[in-house]
């Protein structure tokens, strides 16, 4: 909403473009634009940040999350629950939805984005938001200001692996009838 | 009593319950059209039809195993072909007779499981005697030209001592109603669920038949010959009739489903309308409070009340009392300015203190404000650094509404510590706890010299429930408690311990929730699920609390260890552990369910059969039992409608009544016999009135047995073995 003339700007430049390259007849690949919240996380082998994107609309939250509840039989991925407003939000930690190894574990006072998709609200935790901006998405991934290309973050995809771990892990229970 | 009865006591309890509804129905019934003859003798019509009613009534007393019942429903039964065959005689007081029979039926109907249950019964046999043969009592009365009344036969009975007063809960009656069907809709959706789960089974196997058919054949080193391609023709033919069944049973199954969700979701519904409470008792109460407050500090104090038809959980409003005169107090005590301190403001000189409620989405928000002197921030912030618990740094840098936090307590410190930075006496502190504990959160805004507005928010529904707190590995995890019957101590490395003589499976939960062994001699609770009970090793007790059970979400459903989580008066969650999983885990060789422990997949795919009975509870209690033998059930209320689902449908069984509306069992059976596919379907008849021309027309209409009321599983399985 902030980027909001730049956004509308530069999407007109973009669908003159895209029409322009629509006549040559040689759409390769389309780039959108997408507002995004670009945040880091930092990783626990050989230490420096990831860094990620993940649209906007996704995100219904900010926040500082509270005291962290750790769900012992739950998947690595899935670092605890934590009491926001009132509701019960698990914590998911993102390096370990996307394959890798799990970060420290979420603490009190760590920051989280809440995104709501389909139904699932999760804290995704993070450690630093970095910015707000309207970037040119291609396949997959935004090019940040600094010409550095970030992995845009698919939350469907990561809420449904997330969904697959703790699927696994409950079947590793003996088994409801 | 239910000696010979085929339900688990929790399916038992369930179809009695359905029965009660259907035998007040059916009792109603009677009293309404007696109580239409008036004085007069009723018509053949309607002796026939209270006597299909009381017959029915009999029937199913039978299958859920009320004996009593079943013996008075027959005893009516029989007075009332006696009086329609004119043996008994109609009296001008035999309609009050009937009428006060059926009352006292209705009342066993209540207390069937209670002592008076007894007396009551013998009451009503013998009011049932007095018309059957009314010359015993007419006897021994003088002849009057007024009939005296009826005497009360029934005894009140006996009240049970009741040392304390209970807390009940008022509720609407069709609220419990629409409970009651939800939950009897809920068993009948389970049953239907688990006669697919059953064919399904049947389907894996026959499937891993035809693969071994197939492996077979595929193995055979024999030259590629015709016979050889037939067979695999076949193979093929049984493949595709067997996936055709099973997308079939998964699509029914997804729909049973479905309807499952709907039950649930009705049943929630239901519960929450139950417990709801309109604001008005606690806006009620605080003005009471604010009168008391007015008493006795002389503070003239207006108080304003909006939406008081907000609805919300009774639990909830009685956990709100407190909070809501502490706020009050509060506000009189610190937030009102004195009468010329208001007047010198321009303000009216009474205060005015406003109770909002209303409903926002799921929430429950409960404003009280008051507009005396506000709070003001920057001597909040001062004292914040004054006390130690904000570094100056962070005051400065914190907005009004941190600093209005930090008043509540969030965050910071003890809240002994807030309320005291607040200046405004005790309890703040408490008012945030309460609120947290129910699930919601506590806002303060306010403007100086306007006045201050604190707003609860909270869920609509709570459940509150009695659970025992104790830790393992740090954290806090809680149990139900009407699944805790004791606690004890437990021996390092031991894998059971004796309580009350009774040697129990020990479950280290340190070990469960991820910790390591531990050598140390341990607290434990001792947890009773479905007849089954462990010890659990525990670090340490915390003791029993007051807890609301909130969903731990979709997300985690799939971790079938916790029942759900709850929220601490800090705001922190703590798991609930699912009594039913801990037994699970101490048990591991136990079936899980009746269904399975049986262990027997039906040898056949036993098809399709259709239950035709006017009695709901013996339509399900067959299908259930029926269910168990594999079989997928229909059912029909009458003949009528068996008759045109067996014009949409092939049944390879139909379990018929002899008496019912519309069109009676033998009808319905000549009938299916003119029709070509069902000229050889096996028939039971299930029937309470076997008589020998009964028998000889069944032989007749070719039906395989006569089954009598109660129908139990020994003998169901009889009937089909016959076959």
């Amino acid at each position: 909403m902030d980027a909001c003339g730049l956004a509308t700007r530069s999407q007109t430049v973009m669908r003159r473009g895209l029409s322009r390259r629509w006549r040559r007849g040689r759409l390769a690949s389309v780039a959108e634009l997408r507002n995004v919240i670009v945040f880091s996380i930092a990783r626990s082998a050989g230490g420096g940040a990831a860094r990620y994107a993940l649209e906007l609309r996704w995100v219904r939250e900010v926040v500082s999350l509270g005291f962290i509840t750790s769900v012992p039989t739950a998947p690595a991925a899935v670092s605890g629950v934590c009491n926001l407003h009132g509701t019960i939000l698990p914590v998911l930690d993102i390096s370990g939805l996307l394959g890798e190894e799990c970060g420290p574990p979420a603490r009190q006072g760590d920051g989280a984005l809440v995104i709501e998709l389909e139904g699932l609200v999760v804290a995704l935790r993070i450690d630093q938001v970095d910015h707000v901006a309207s970037l040119h998405e291609t396949g997959g991934a935004v090019v940040d200001g600094a010409g550095r290309t970030l992995t845009l973050l698919d939350p469907a995809k990561l809420l449904r692996r997330a969904t697959e771990l703790v699927t696994a892990a409950g079947a590793g229970e003996p088994a409801p009838s | 009593m239910s000696e010979e009865l085929d339900f688990d006591p929790e399916e038992l309890a369930m179809l009695r319950e359905l029965f009660r509804g259907e035998a007040q129905d059916a009792l109603e019934t009677v009293t309404t059209r007696v109580l239409a003859a008036g004085s007069q003798k009723p018509s053949t019509e309607v002796l026939t039809e209270l006597m299909r009613v009381t017959h029915t009534l009999k029937g199913a007393a039978g299958t859920v195993g009320l004996n009593a019942m079943v013996d008075l429903a027959h005893r009516l039964e029989s007075a009332l072909a006696g009086i329609e065959r004119d043996t008994v005689p109609w009296m001008e007081t035999t309609a009050d007779q009937i009428v006060e029979i059926t009352d006292g039926m209705r009342g066993y109907l209540d207390q069937h499981d209670t002592p008076a249950a007894e007396p009551l019964v013998e009451g009503i046999r013998d009011q049932i005697d007095q018309i059957v043969r009314p010359n015993r009592r007419r006897d021994s009365i003088p002849p009057a030209f007024v009939e005296p009344p009826p005497e009360p036969v029934l005894e009140p009975t006996p009240e049970a001592p009741a040392p304390e007063p209970k807390q009940y809960l008022r509720v609407e009656p069709n609220r419990i109603d629409d409970l009651m069907s939800s939950a009897g809709e809920l068993l009948f959706d389970r049953t239907r669920i688990e006669r697919r789960v059953q064919l399904l089974r049947t389907l894996a196997r026959d499937l891993a038949r035809t693969r071994q058919t197939l492996h077979d054949s595929l193995g055979s080193t024999a030259p590629a010959s015709v016979p050889s391609r037939a067979n695999l023709v076949a193979t093929e033919n049984e493949l595709a009739a067997q996936a055709a069944l099973l997308s079939q049973t998964t699509a029914a199954l997804l729909d049973e489903i479905e309807a499952l969700r709907r039950t649930i979701g009705e049943l929630q519904r239901g519960l929450t309308r139950i417990r709801m409470e309109s604001a008005r008792s606690l806006m009620t109460h605080a003005a009471r409070t604010l009168r008391a407050l007015r008493r006795a500090t002389g503070i003239h104090v207006e108080l304003r009340t909006l939406g008081e038809d907000t609805e919300f959980d009774k639990a909830v409003a009685e956990q709100l009392v407190d909070p809501i005169t502490q706020l009050l107090r509060n506000a009189v005590a610190h937030g009102v300015e004195p009468a010329e301190e208001r007047l010198a403001k321009g303000k009216p000189v009474n205060a005015t203190i406003t109770i909002r409620a209303r409903q926002d989405g799921n929430l429950l928000v409960l404003e009280i404000s008051d507009d005396g002197r506000g709070i003001d921030t920057a001597v909040l912030r001062e004292r914040l650094v004054a006390t130690g618990s904000w570094t100056q740094a962070r005051a400065q840098l914190a907005n009004d509404a941190e600093i209005l936090d930090a008043l509540l307590g969030t965050g910071v410190s003890s809240r002994g510590n807030a309320d005291e930075l607040a200046g405004r006496g005790i309890g703040i502190g408490i008012v945030r706890q309460t609120v947290s504990k129910l699930g919601g959160e506590v806002k303060v805004s306010s403007t100086p010299g306007r006045g201050t507005t604190f707003s609860l928010r909270l869920p609509l529904s709570t459940a509150l429930a009695q659970a025992m707190l104790f830790k393992v590995g740090g954290q806090v995890y809680a149990i139900p408690n009407v699944h805790v019957v004791d606690t004890t101590l437990v021996e390092p490395h031991v894998t059971t311990t004796t309580v009350k003589s009774e040697a129990l499976p020990v479950l280290r939960l340190e070990q469960l929730l991820g910790h390591g062994p531990s050598h140390e001699r341990k607290p434990g609770v001792v947890v009773s699920f479905a007849g089954k009970s462990l010890v659990c090793t525990v670090d340490k007790l915390v003791g029993p609390r007051e807890i609301i059970i909130k969903p731990l979400g979709p997300l985690l459903a799939p971790l079938t260890l916790y029942a759900g989580a709850t929220i601490s008066g800090s705001g922190k969650v703590q798991l609930i552990l699912d009594p039913a999983q801990l037994v699970r885990r101490a048990y591991p060789d136990a079936p899980a369910q009746a269904l399975s422990d049986t262990g027997s997949v039906p040898m056949v795919l036993a098809g399709r059969a259709l239950v035709v009975d006017d009695s709901r509870a013996i339509r399900e209690a067959m299908t259930s039992m029926l269910g168990r033998e594999g079989w997928i059930v229909d059912v029909a209320e009458d003949g009528a409608r068996a008759l045109q689902m067996t014009r949409q449908m092939r049944y390879d069984l139909v379990v018929t009544d002899l008496e019912m509306p519309e069109l009676g069992g033998f009808d319905l059976i000549a009938r299916l016999r003119n029709d070509e596919r069902f000229k050889s379907t096996p028939i039971v008849i299930i029937t309470s009135r076997a008589n020998p021309e009964h028998r000889r027309r069944a032989r007749d209409l070719g039906v395989r047995a006569l089954v009598a009321k109660p129908i139990t599983r020994r003998k169901l399985l009889e009937a089909l073995a016959t076959r």
